[in-house]
């Protein structure tokens, strides 16, 4: 009696917060029903439309998202990508470290055999503007074309030699920055990506007919 | 040791480098509204950096298991409510209020016990909880931490969520603790009368973001070093 | 008058006489993070309207069934469900928009300018009162984040809204643009509406003064002596 009275004071006091409640939880799953597929695109097209300038000769439409357990077994997102005939032609990773001011998130282009850097394309960054944000432009970044994948790269003021790019003047510490989230990527990605590599081409069949 | 050097840049960057309120403009209310004394300005430090922390762990705690994109529970309830298993649960567009509420409520429980059990404590900055709710330093951390648990590649535990709140405390209370030094000096000097109060206050601060600015890239070189040592 | 101000006059309050930045110094957080470039700010702006017209305007058809101990839940449950349906929106239509401003989309929820709204105007008002006071309220904020993005945008890179209006070789004043530059723009932009008003309110004064002045002339010289020596002191 005593009970079912309190329940009722409650509701009296409560009942518009509680309406309320349920009409904002409808909202915002109408709001998340409609939005959500075209957030998730515009995440994908973000990714997909540099892959091109990352492995030269890859078709956007034909990359696959894949997860991987990297060399400590956390699971990590690569993309395999293939060229208009559908041939696997390289791997890009996606990688993020701090930078100068605040994290870089980039893209690193590799070839299929996971011997060269194809390309590098900063997604994320809030380098100084008119200094370190260069790490942006298409200059610096063909820096990084072509060196092997398995030794780390440096970067230097003057004079690079093999495996060494040359930093932006003013902005050291973002460029060796750039250098050392490739670095840390590679290493952390290159030996599951051989691994699995090697176990499909020992399975005999081409995984990528599944795939695509 | 790798999560050990991830650690220290964590609290290294929020505290001073990536410095909350001087680099991301958090918690300028406080900063601008409680920095003419030394004393309450450290008060109101210790307060934010106690309350941030317990929200950061309850929020990490929601959004690890229920609210990022392949979270735990909600999946597991789904399936016993018979729901088909390949449908993805995506609850994170509750997290913004979850967030918030987490905030109120961890901020009256810190008030309830520290006014029970530490009376002293509650005397010197009692005064300063409630006005923390409205505090973006707190907002901000639980967002950085959902924004490192959406990505399945680099999720990251309690630890680091914790690290991160007690570094953006930690840099809160240096902010605001330098801030109210200089205010204290400023008493005494002759600032023209269109700048008194909340002007020369951002110009000080303007001057205090360019010293912070010095520290940018220290992080790294501190990474350099542990790597070194630990090899 | 019971109601305070009328409906246009607090429209008007709102941008000028009572800007939520200049003069109440309140949301200084996105005041100061996102005014680096003009498209950045009028997007924080626009954000930040929605959120306010909407809040205000549920809180004001709910006003007569609010318990007090339960209006500030009200208030922050709604903000924060507005402020996630502009979010997402900002997400899924200006997708690098939102990522430029990050997290301060969520941060709106903690913008003490709605709450205040809600509190001062919104949960005692009727609907067309406290919609003049939003819109007012959220003008004045706009034209604060329009003033100090346009200084940073045109000192620190020479543009406005991206076209270029200062020459090529005019050097891009790095400072402004990074995160010294907010607090800088904005002390001295403060100080100068301060300064403004400090000059208007000491013409009326001495405007006032002068007319008593004269009208104190026409009643006699000894008052007009009295009037001087207490101006000495």
């Amino acid at each position: 009696m005593t009970n079912s009275r309190k329940i009722r004071g409650y509701l009296q006091q409560a009942w518009l917060v509680l309406l309320l409640a349920g009409a904002y939880g409808g909202a915002l799953a109408g709001v998340q029903m409609t939005l959500a597929p075209r957030i998730a695109e515009n995440r994908r097209r973000e990714t997909y439309q540099t892959i091109p300038q990352l492995v030269p000769g890859a078709d956007r439409e034909r990359t696959v998202e894949l997860w991987i357990s990297d060399r400590e077994g956390n699971p990590a997102r690569v993309y395999r990508t293939h060229d208009a005939e559908g041939r696997h032609n390289g791997w890009v990773l996606p990688a993020s470290g701090p930078g100068f001011a605040d994290d870089i998130g980039l893209l690193i282009g590799l070839d299929a055999s996971l011997k060269k850097l194809t390309g590098m394309y900063v997604l994320d960054q809030r380098e100084t503007p008119g200094l370190g944000d260069y790490i942006r432009d298409a200059d610096f970044r063909r820096q990084f074309q072509g060196h092997a994948a398995d030794t780390p790269i440096e970067a230097v003021k003057s004079d690079p030699q093999e495996q060494q790019i040359v930093v932006l003047s003013g902005a050291t510490v973002s460029s060796s920055s750039v250098c050392r989230i490739i670095n840390t990527a590679i290493a952390r990605m290159r030996g599951p990506l051989l691994q699995s590599q090697a176990a499909a081409s020992a399975a005999g069949g081409d995984a990528r007919e599944q795939e695509l | 040791m790798e999560s050990l050097t991830l650690l220290v840049q964590i609290f290294v960057s929020a505290a001073i480098i990536n410095n909350f309120v001087l680099h991301y403009f958090v918690g300028i209310c406080p900063f601008l509204g409680v920095s003419r004394r030394v004393d309450m300005a450290f008060g109101m430090g210790c307060a934010v950096t106690f309350v941030i922390s317990i929200a950061a762990l309850l929020s990490w705690t929601f959004t690890y298991y229920l609210l990022r994109p392949d979270a735990p529970l909600p999946a597991w309830l789904w399936q016993r409510a018979g729901g088909d298993p390949s449908v993805a649960i995506d609850l994170s567009v509750l997290s913004y209020i979850m967030y918030i509420f987490v905030i109120a409520s961890s901020v009256q429980f810190v008030e309830m016990y520290v006014r029970k059990f530490a009376p002293k404590l509650h005397k010197s900055f009692g005064v300063f909880l409630p006005l923390i709710t409205t505090n973006c330093a707190i907002l901000f951390a639980c967002l950085i931490i959902l924004r490192n648990l959406q990505d399945p590649a680099q999720l990251w535990g309690p630890a680091e969520a914790l690290t991160l709140a007690l570094g953006g405390g930690v840099g809160f209370t240096l902010a605001i603790c330098l801030m109210a030094g200089i205010r204290e000096e400023l008493e005494l000097c002759d600032v023209p009368r269109p700048l008194r109060g909340a002007g020369i206050t951002l110009l000080v601060a303007g001057i205090l973001a360019m010293a912070v600015m010095g520290f940018a890239g220290v992080d790294q070189n501190l990474q350099n070093v542990i790597d070194a040592f630990f090899n | 008058m019971p109601d305070g101000p009328t409906a246009s006059e607090r429209f008007l309050n709102g941008i000028l006489p009572e800007n939520p930045v200049y003069r109440q110094l309140l949301g200084m957080c996105p005041v100061l993070a996102v005014t680096a470039a003009m498209l950045p700010a009028l997007t924080m702006a626009a954000a930040t309207a929605f959120v306010l017209i909407s809040a205000n305007v549920i809180i004001s058809l709910i006003r007569g069934q609010l318990r007090p101990h339960l209006r500030i839940l009200v208030f922050t449950l709604t903000i924060a469900t507005f402020v996630t349906i502009a979010d997402r929106f900002l997400a899924a239509y200006l997708y690098e928009m939102s990522k430029v401003l990050g997290p301060y989309v969520p941060l709106i929820i903690v913008n003490c300018l709605i709450i205040s709204r809600c509190e001062i105007c919104a949960s005692k008002q009727t609907v067309r009162v406290a919609v003049a006071d939003a819109v007012g309220m959220s003008l004045g904020f706009t034209l604060a984040l329009v003033s100090i993005a346009t200084v940073r945008e045109v000192l620190g890179s020479g543009t406005w809204l991206g076209l270029r209006v200062l020459p090529e070789a005019w050097p891009n004043w790095g400072i402004m643009v990074l995160p010294p530059g907010a607090f800088l723009v904005l002390g001295l932009l403060l100080a100068g509406v301060e300064w403004w008003g400090q000059w208007r309110a000491e013409r009326a004064a001495l405007a006032v003064a002068s007319v008593s002045r004269s009208l104190q002339g026409q009643s006699g010289g000894a008052a007009r002596e009295e009037e001087a020596s207490s101006w000495k002191a």
